[in-house]
Order: C-alpha cells, then structure tokens, then sequence
C-alpha cells in the first residue's frame, strides 16, 4: 500500500487533517464559492443568449438522432435482418443515411458556434481583467508580482478556456442523452433499467471521494503555476544581474524547488483525476454484466426478446457514457473553476476609489497640501509623510529636496493621486482632491518619472503617448526641444525606429530625453518631473534646460533633482527631511535663514573646493 | 517534436508500464461483446443457465482486473507525465540561464514565460492522456477492427473501406493543425507582452492617463489571439463530422450486405450483431479520436517552440574560449587594448578603439554625454557581450581567457537601473553571496549608507521588497544595489551612474566610505564632483576616447571637460 500513498517518492500535499478540514469548509461557503463563480462565468457566457440557444437546440436535435440511430438498427436487426427481408431494410438504410447527414451537419455547427461563444467569452473575461487593472490603484501592484498577474491572464484564464471549449456541449448533450436512454431503456424492459441504475449510488460516493481532493489540489496546482510564472519574469527581466553575480546555479536550483512544487501538485491533481474514468469504466463494466447476465437469464424463460437484449445492452452502455463524460466534464470543471476563482479575485480587487463626480475641472494650477499623513502600507507603523503643508500658487516652479528617502517622490505621486492620503487633504484650487474627477485631474498632468520606461513601438509612438493626436511635426519638434532629435536620427530608421523590449538601442540617458519630450508634447496645466535628469550628463542637460524652462512657463511645476543647479531658478523649494517638511519658501531666503537647506547647500559647494 | 519527446525517455519504463496496464484495459473491454455474443448463442439460444452464469462470472472478475489496471495505470501515468514536463522546463530554464545577453534578443521575456509554463503544459497534457485514454481510442479503433476480422472477415472488409480516406484526411488535418495553433500561441506571447509592458509602466499609464489607450492595444492583442483561436479549433472541427459520417456509411454497409447473406445462409445472425457491435464501438472512440488530433496538433505546436529555446547551441556563454594562460597576480588590474565594439546586429560600432588601464586600486572615472557608450563599455568587462575587436586585460589576462563564472566572481557590478528582486532587504543584500553572515551584510549596507535607512524601517532587515522594490525610493535602491555588489568582495567594482539619485551629503559619506576598497573601481558619472576624487579620468564621446587624465589635466588640455565643468560650476560656486 506503500506504493499508492509516495508514488515515486511524491509525498502526500494532502494529509487526512487537510481533508477534513476541506470537508468542513465545503459546507460552509465552499460550495457557494463554486456556484458563486460559475454563475458570473455564466453571466459572460450568457451574453451571446440567442446563439447559445441555437447551440442547445443542435445539441438536442443531435442527441436525439444519436439515440435514434442505434434503436433504428436494433428494430432493422430484429425485424428484417434476422428474416434476411432486403426491401424493409433497404428503406431503413435509405433512413439512416438520412439520419447521419443530419447528425453530421448538426454536430459541425453546434462545435462551430460554440467555438465561437467560448471564445468571446473569453476575450472578454481577458479585457475585462484588463481594463480592471487599469482602474487599480498602484498600490495594489506594488504587492503583487508581475509574473503571478501575467500567470492569471494565460495560463489560469487557459483553464477556463479548455473547459469552456469542450464541457459546455458535452455537459448538456450528456444529461440529454441520459434522461432519453433512461426513457427508452424503461420502455424496452423496466426491470433492466432499474438493474442497470443500481450504480448511480456507488458512482456518487466515488465522485464524492475524489472531487474532494482534486478541488483543492486544482487550486493549489494553478497557484504554484503563478508563483512559478513570477519566478521567471523576474530573473529573466533581471538576467544582467543573475550573469553579473554569477547566481545561474542558484537561480537554477530555485527554479527546480517551485518547478517541483507544481510537478507534485500536478502529479496528485491527475492521478486522482485519473480515478474518475477508471471507476466510471468499472461500473460501465458492471452494468455490461449484469444486462447479460439477468438479462440472458430473463431471455431464457421467454421475458424479453433477443433483440431487445442487444440493444438493451447497447443503451447500457450509451447510459453509462454520459455518465461517464459528466464525471470527467466535472473533473475539468473543477480545474477551471480553480483557475476562475483565481481570474475573478482580481476583478474583485477594490478599484481606486471613485469620486462622486465626473465634472472635469479646469485646473488653474493652485496646489496644497494640508496637514498630510501617509504611509504606503496600512501594516506600517511610522507614516512616509507626517503633517505636510504647502500652498503653491499657479504658475510657480516648486524645488523638492532632502535626503534620499525623505518622500519627495511620495509627494509627487499623491498629487497624481495614484495614492490616497491617510489624513489630511490635497487640494487644487481649493478643491480637495477627492471631491475631482481623477481622469479629469491627470489629464491635466505631466509626469516624466523617476525610471522613464519605453514601450516596444517605435520612437515616435513613443513620444506621442505624451498626446495621442500629437501630429508628426509637433513630435518632432518636441524631441528637437528635448535635445532628441540628433540621435534618434543617428537610430537605423530615425523615428520609426522600433525600440526593443530591453531598449538597449539607446541609453538610459537617452530614455530619459525622450520621456522629457513625451511630457513636453503633453502641454500640461501641472508638471512633475521626478529626477527627470539624473542620467544626463551636464553639457545636454543644460541644453534642454531652456526646453524645461519654457515647458514650465506658466504651470505649476513639481521638480526633484539632486544636482542644485536644476533647483536654482525655482519659485519655492520645499526641504524634506525623515517625511516631514521641514522648511519652504524662496531659494534666497532659505539660504539667509541658514537652516538645513543652506547646510546642503553648503556641503555641495565644500566638496567642490576640496 | 523529437527534441522534446527525448525527455520521456527517463520514464520510459513508468509510461510502458502505463500503456501495458491500458492495452489490459482495452482488453476487457474488447473481450466483452465476445462474452456476450457467448452469452447469447451459447446460453440463451441453447437455454443453457450455467453457461449464462460461467460467462457472467467472468465478465465480472474480467472487471475488477480492468479497475484496478486502471488505477495503477493513474499512477504511473502522472508521474511519468509530470516529471517528464518537471525536466523538460528544468532543460529550457538552464538553457535560457546559459544564454548570452545577445541569445536574449531573440526572445522577448514574455515569449519565454510562454513556452516554459503554456506550451509544457500543452505537451503535458497530451503525454498523459496519451497514456490514459488517447491511446485506447486509436488502439480502440485497431482492435475492433482485427476483433471484426476474426469474427467475419467478409463483413470486416467494409468496415475498412473508408480507412485509407480517413488517414490521408488525418495527416492533412494534423498538419494545417499545427500551422495554426503556432499561430495562437505566438498570440500568447503577444498579449504576455503588452501585458508585461503595462504592468512595469503602470505610472506612466496612470499618469498620461493612457488606460482607455492601452486597454484598446489589449484589446487589440487579445481579439487576434481570439479569432486565430477560433479559426484553428473551427478546422480541427472538421474532423469529428467527417469520421462519423464515413464510420456510418462503413457501418450501414455492413447492414446491408450483412442481410444478404443471412438471406443466402452463409452467414450467422451473431455474426451480424457482433460486428455492428464493434462498428458502434469504433464510433463511440471517434469523438475521441478528434479530440487526439486536435491535441496532438496543439501539443506539436507548443513542442516545435520549445524546441527552438532548447536547440539554441551556438549562442550559450562559452565559458572560456581558450586555455587558461595564467595570469599575472596584480589585484584588479584593468586593462582595455583597441577595443571597439558593435552590438550584434547593429551597423555602428559603439566604442571604436578605446584604450586605457586602471592599476590595482586605482578609481576610473568615466564621463561622457548621453548614448556616449560608457554602460556599453562597463557591460564588456564581465563580458556580456564579446569586443568585436582589441581585447580586454583582467588581472593581466584577456577576458576571453578568463573562466566566465571566475570573471565574473571577481567583478561587484552595480547597473544603472537598480533591479531588485522579490524577498527581504537582507535577502537582496545577500543575493550575490546567500551564505553571506548577517555581520557582513551590515558592514556593506553601512559602506553604502543605507544601514540607518534600513533601521528605520518597521521590520528592519526583514522588510519585504516589493514587486522590483517599488516601495523604496530610487536613492534606497540605489544604495542597497550597491550593498549588493559590495558584498561580493570583488577584485573590480563597477558603477553605472549608480549615485545619481543621492543627494549631496549621502553621495559624499558613500564615496569615503568607499575609499577603504581594496578594489578597484569603474565609476560612470555625470558629475564633476565625483570624477574628481578619481585617480584618472576617461572622457568618451560617441565610442572614441576624447581625453584621459587626471582632473586639473584635463581641464587644460580638453575643451570637452571644461565646458562640463562650466556646466556644473556655474550653480554650485
């Protein structure tokens, strides 16, 4: 017995405590889980109604004329073959051609259309995962690893995909064709039918027995998919540093531990799946005897006829293969709804909160922020900002800095709003940042970040993700502004060059230029720029200086930069040191007042004379 | 196709034990309507009622036999099916891991997260059906046919008529099959991208407020993948129809000819019955059997690109192109010899003949305007990528000479963009050395000012790192990058603009603490303040060496470094 509880040394993933413990939860919300998530899967199915009723109908029309082929042949066997009777049969014949055309044409376009349906629902499961992230606060994937989420949209949604594919049809044709044979078994001999019936109990318990096991282990099998997905996004995207640590091996042994925990979930998810057919065949088998069996018997003493003994034994079998199809359809259905219960908890992450208003507001550009406390994660105990409060008139240019980490950047991105203020408020013109419309709100921003990020599209898209009805000249004449344009015209294809994924075409630099002149294209009310520089050497970045000048004429602009020089013609520098705002006001008088900002002024200009 | 399946080969045993345990099966099951043709002439016809019950009894134990093959055969097949796609993404994953940066080009990150999890899964599943069930539906087919030929030959022959038909109609399936599930799952690989591309980029989507945008490119992407989806499983679709129709006409056939010879006598009505019997049965595997087909093109498609990663051969790290020629003990020493370098692929060469040495000890740093080519000159030391001409001297011995793992162990490289993984701040220190004991960890996280940080934080040390740390600022990241290549203890230390989100008084405290490294140093930078605690200077601009020297020298001698000087004093005096 040894053999069957480590198979090939596959320790158990479920203990007899893990079951109960399944067993008592399924009980509990379980089984409305289930229900729950195959009813919004069958919401989306549901969308395309009227071609899913054509389906049904061709499923219903195709399991009739299944059943009806072989009764047919057995009134053909017991009424002209047996007599040798041609012209009878012949008109059978001429019948049953007829029958299988249909059956043929039926069958074609039941799967045709149902290709279809489970297709867009599909699809639409994806975009709709899709447009979800899209409503998502950052938050929620700063948690999260790429991968994992990447595993949920391919290989969880696949799950659902393979069952949809094949189950749907076959779960309804399969409870079509059991209540017919079942009404032509009673018609043919009661007594048979109810004989073949004795198995239903036994094939129930046995479902019950594996479906127990499977359930979880599905879930837990497409987890370790994801975990093993999130492992391999980030050493490949990290691979320059896995060569330039020299950790393959280590990577190698780490990806062979999580590669090994889906190898065992997967070996119990199938082996006991495996189950499900073989005990369906052995009942098959059972019913098989005990209709020849009785039923030779019954023939012996003149109950029933030959013929309908063939046959009968033919609908035994035809009773036992819905049957049999519905515990396997079960069985895949359980690994796809592991895989969407997976899919929907991401559609059931809280989006960013929404404002009761969609009203979009003019920014004049006034920004303040009053009394702010935040703090990433709501486990942290000490806030990343501590009682902020500034008030920036429109059209100013605002100097942050402090110490790395002191939450300039924290800054910047609440007044993008991709968090939420714990306390205190953010306020535009006056208005707390809550009460305004966030699309409204950005579309009014610019915001070239701290690592500037290309898509794999060319030059020109781009720089026109800054504004999407940016004409060809206009872009052009942005990268020109933002000292672009003499390498992207030293690229192989100039603008239409298609940066790779990794962009290494083109250095960080670079990247940076070309995001400054996404921002510069995106003519904004408010602009952030959160070390849009720091990889640019002085010479270019003086050049592009006057670009950013004028870019920042006449809108309230945000600016972190550690090289002082960037800072000197701010309106107002804001010094943040441990996430509170130590001191704010105009350059001059924060050198007078001799605080820590003409301390960092001082210490820059005390190296320099070194 | 072979290249992947080669991976059975290990379980061979398992997966023939596995389709012995199935043919059992099959056995029974083909037995069957034999017994029951038995039951009926021998038992019925003959009214003989111990006959019935000999027949019944060992249609029965032939049962339990079936069951419990069949059990066993659960086991062995999901083990062999599991280990077998356990070793073969293992191949693919050490594969990809011996890849050179240049091999990386070839596949985009996506597409390579497809084929290890997507496509394994793919053959995966057709392995274990095969040896479950897939298999019985062919053998199934077989068996009913030779079992149709013992019972009455003449009657058997039409069964078969359609046989050649249906093989030819197969292979061209099978073929179109695979062409177009190729095409879905390059889709995949589509839709894996874009969805990558916005979840490294979720600011900037946020930001520029591009998620109706990006949501219309996803939605691009995915209702390709849909309709090439739809497209290939509408043909395979074609298959279940056709066979049925023909395995109707065949069984029909046999109806009909069957009859006249019952009419003639020469053909007994048990006869009739058993083969129409077994027809039936060869129908009842037809569903099946489409679905085979439509896997096996699937699985052939997904095995095709796997094959592709895993029979990339000239293109892994060679780990040393010649024999080793020993090499001068000096700690450190760098040498670059006429190096010029054209990325692969690329028409314009990057660095063009570039020379210099750091002695053991020294700090280098290098200057130059942007896309000047100094990440490209750092990134050719641990050799990522191989000059294209001149060589490199580590320690006195060219590079190539060096054993890849050795170079590299003796490099601390910390990049431009701060990468770090999914795990505890420690863990990311540690990353380079996991044996690294915690007083080693906190003597470099000191170095790289980042201690005080990092006690700062709740959970100290044992604070998670977000997805590619985006809970910290670019400065923490920085620092703990550098942490990280500190830790290593190398012989060189290269930083790729690494400071640049410092401010003034970090940066300062980090380059004195930094002073202590025996190592020696490659700093790329922007700033002047920095080069100038450098022993030397080197000035690239676009590839060519401009000037070299140290700080006051060059400020003479190179109009270039003058007019950065200018650019960063203006403020700062």
């Amino acid at each position: 017995m040894g053999f069957f509880q480590k198979p090939f040394g596959n320790e158990p993933i479920l203990t007899k405590d893990d079951l109960k413990q399944v067993v008592k939860k399924k009980k509990g919300p379980r089984a409305a889980d289930w229900k729950s998530t195959l009813l919004r899967l069958w919401k989306i199915v549901d969308e395309q109604r009227a071609l899913l009723i054509v389906v049904l109908l061709l499923v219903m029309i195709s399991s009739i004329l299944a059943l009806v082929g072989p009764y047919l042949i057995g009134q053909m066997i017991d009424n002209y073959v047996m007599h040798g009777e041609l012209t009878g049969l012949g008109k059978g014949i001429v019948l049953l051609i007829g029958i299988n055309v249909l059956l043929a044409v039926s069958l074609f376009l039941q799967n045709y259309w149902m290709i279809g349906i489970a297709q867009q629902t599909i699809y639409r499961l994806r975009t709709s995962v899709f447009t979800h992230f899209q409503r998502l606060p950052i938050a929620f994937f700063d948690r999260r690893q790429h991968g994992e989420l990447m595993s949920r949209m391919t290989n969880d949604i696949e799950a659902v995909n393979s069952t949809l594919n094949s189950s749907f049809i076959q779960v309804f044709s399969s409870v079509l064709t059991l209540g017919g044979t079942i009404i032509i078994m009673l018609s043919l001999s009661p007594l048979l039918t109810v004989l073949t019936m004795t198995i239903i109990p036994i094939m129930f318990w046995a479902m019950r027995w594996i479906t127990r096991r499977t359930a979880p282990l599905f879930k837990e099998q497409q987890a370790a998919i994801g975990a093993l997905n999130g492992m391999i996004e980030e050493t490949i995207s990290g691979q320059r540093i896995v060569k330039a640590f020299s950790q393959e091996e280590r990577m190698k042994v780490e990806f062979r531990e999580k590669s090994l925990r889906l190898r065992r979930t997967g070996f119990w998810a199938q082996t006991y799946s495996g189950y499900i057919p073989k005990v369906m065949n052995f009942l098959n088998n059972m019913s098989f005897t005990i209709v020849a069996g009785i039923g030779g018997m019954l023939a012996l003493y003149g109950h029933v006829s030959i013929g309908v003994i063939v046959i009968f034994t033919e609908y035994a079998r035809q009773f036992t293969r819905p049957l049999n199809d519905l515990a396997n359809q079960f069985n895949t259905v359980l690994s796809a709804i592991a895989g969407a219960e997976r899919v929907f908890a991401l559609l059931d992450e809280q989006p960013e909160v929404e404002t009761a208003t969609t009203q979009k507001h003019h920014l004049l550009g006034q920004v303040a922020f009053k009394h702010v406390y935040f703090k990433y994660e709501q486990e942290e105990e000490t806030y990343t900002l501590k009682n902020v409060n500034f008030k920036v008139e429109p059209g100013q240019t605002v100097a942050l800095v402090g110490a790395t980490g002191a939450g300039k950047t924290t800054i910047l991105q609440l007044i993008a709003r991709f968090y939420e203020v714990n306390k205190g408020e953010v306020l535009f013109d006056g208005v707390n940042v809550q009460q305004m419309d966030r699309q409204s709100l950005r579309s009014q921003m610019a915001f070239v970040l701290q690592d500037p990020f290309l898509f794999e599209a060319s030059v020109r898209e781009n720089i026109r993700y800054g504004r999407l009805d940016a004409s060809d000249e206009e872009i052009e004449g942005a990268a020109k502004r933002a000292n672009a344009h003499d390498f992207i015209m030293k690229l192989k294809d100039g603008y239409n060059t298609v940066l790779a994924a990794d962009g290494r075409e083109i250095s960080q630099g670079q990247k940076q230029l070309l995001s400054i002149a996404r921002a510069l294209i995106a003519d904004p009310k408010i602009l952030l720029l959160d070390e849009a520089t720091s990889s640019i050497d002085t010479v270019t970045e003086m050049a592009i200086q006057e670009a950013l000048d004028t870019l920042m004429q006449g809108r309230t602009s945000f600016v972190i930069a550690h090289r002082l020089n960037t800072v000197h013609n701010a309106d107002m520098v804001l010094v943040m040191h441990k996430g509170e705002l130590v001191e704010a006001g105009p350059q001059q008088k924060l050198i007078e007042s001799g605080g820590l900002y003409a301390q960092m002024l001082h210490s820059s200009s005390h190296h320099l004379e070194e | 196709m072979k290249e992947v399946f080669s991976y059975v080969r290990p379980y061979k045993w398992p997966a023939i034990f596995a389709l012995c345990l199935m043919l059992l099966e099959l056995f029974v099951e083909l037995v069957q309507p034999l017994i029951m043709a038995k039951i009926i002439d021998e038992g019925v016809r003959a009214q003989n009622q111990g006959m019935i019950m000999q027949w019944g009894a060992v249609l029965i134990a032939l049962s339990f036999v079936a069951f419990l093959a069949g059990v066993i055969n659960s086991y062995f097949s999901s083990h062999t099916a599991q280990s077998f796609s356990y070793d073969l993404r293992n191949a693919m994953f050490d594969k990809i891991q011996s890849f050179t940066l240049t091999t990386y080009q070839k596949f985009s990150t996506a597409s390579l997260i497809t084929r290890l999890t997507n496509d394994v899964t793919q053959v995966q599943t057709v392995l274990f059906m095969s040896l479950r069930i897939m298999l019985r539906a062919p053998l199934a087919v077989i068996g009913s046919i030779v079992m149709a030929f013992v019972v009455n030959a003449k009657l058997a022959l039409f069964l078969v008529i359609g046989a050649p038909v249906i093989l030819i109609f197969l292979i061209f399936m099978v073929a179109k099959g695979v062409s177009y599930f190729g095409r879905v799952q390059k889709r995949v690989d589509r839709l894996n991208r874009v969805l990558q591309e916005n979840l490294q980029a979720i600011r900037l989507v946020k930001a520029y407020l591009r998620g109706a945008y990006e949501a219309t490119r996803f939605d691009e992407v995915a209702s390709r993948l849909k309709i090439d989806s739809v497209k290939a499983l509408r043909v395979m679709e074609y298959i279940m129809p056709v066979l049925l129709f023909i395995m109707n006409m065949s069984l029909l056939a046999v109806l009909w000819f069957g009859t006249k010879q019952i009419a003639t006598g020469t053909t007994p009505l048990g006869d009739i019955v058993a083969i129409i019997n077994y027809a039936m049965r060869m129908t009842g595997s037809f569903s099946m059997f489409a679905f085979i087909i439509i896997f096996y093109a699937r699985a052939k498609a997904s095995a095709e690109r796997m094959a592709e990663v895993l029979s990339i051969e000239n293109e892994v790290e060679d780990t040393s192109l010649s024999e080793e020629l020993g090499h001068t003990m000096s700690y450190g020493e760098l040498t670059f010899e006429h190096v010029s370098f054209t990325y692969p692929g690329g028409d314009a060469p990057v660095l063009f003949d570039v020379s210099f040495q750091v002695k053991s000890g020294e700090k280098l740093a290098i200057m130059g305007a942007t896309g000047a080519g100094k990440s490209t000159l750092l990134q050719l030391i641990p050799r990522f990528y191989e000059v294209t001409n001149g060589r490199i001297l580590v320690e006195g011995q060219d590079v190539q000479h060096w054993e890849l793992q050795e170079l590299r162990e003796i490099i601390g490289y910390v990049p431009q963009q701060s990468l770090l993984f999914t795990g505890s701040i420690a863990d990311n220190v540690r990353w380079g050395d996991t044996q690294a004991e915690m007083d080693a960890v906190l003597q470099v996280t000191m170095q790289a000012q980042i201690h005080a940080s990092v006690e700062d934080f709740p959970n100290g040390y044992d604070t998670r790192v977000g997805q590619k740390g985006v809970n910290l600022s670019g400065g923490q990241k920085q620092r703990l990058s550098i942490a990280r290549a500190l830790l290593r203890k190398g012989h060189i230390l290269m930083l790729d603009d690494s400071t640049s989100a410092l401010d003034v008084k970090t940066e300062q405290s980090l380059w004195e603490a930094l002073s202590e490294e025996k190592a020696t140093m490659l700093v790329v930078t922007q700033k002047i303040r920095t080069a100038k605690g450098a022993d030397r200077i080197l000035l690239i601009d676009a590839g060519k060496v401009v000037a070299y020297g140290k700080h006051e020298e060059l400020l003479q001698t190179s109009t270039l470094y003058k007019k950065i000087a200018i650019s960063q004093q203006e403020v700062e005096e």
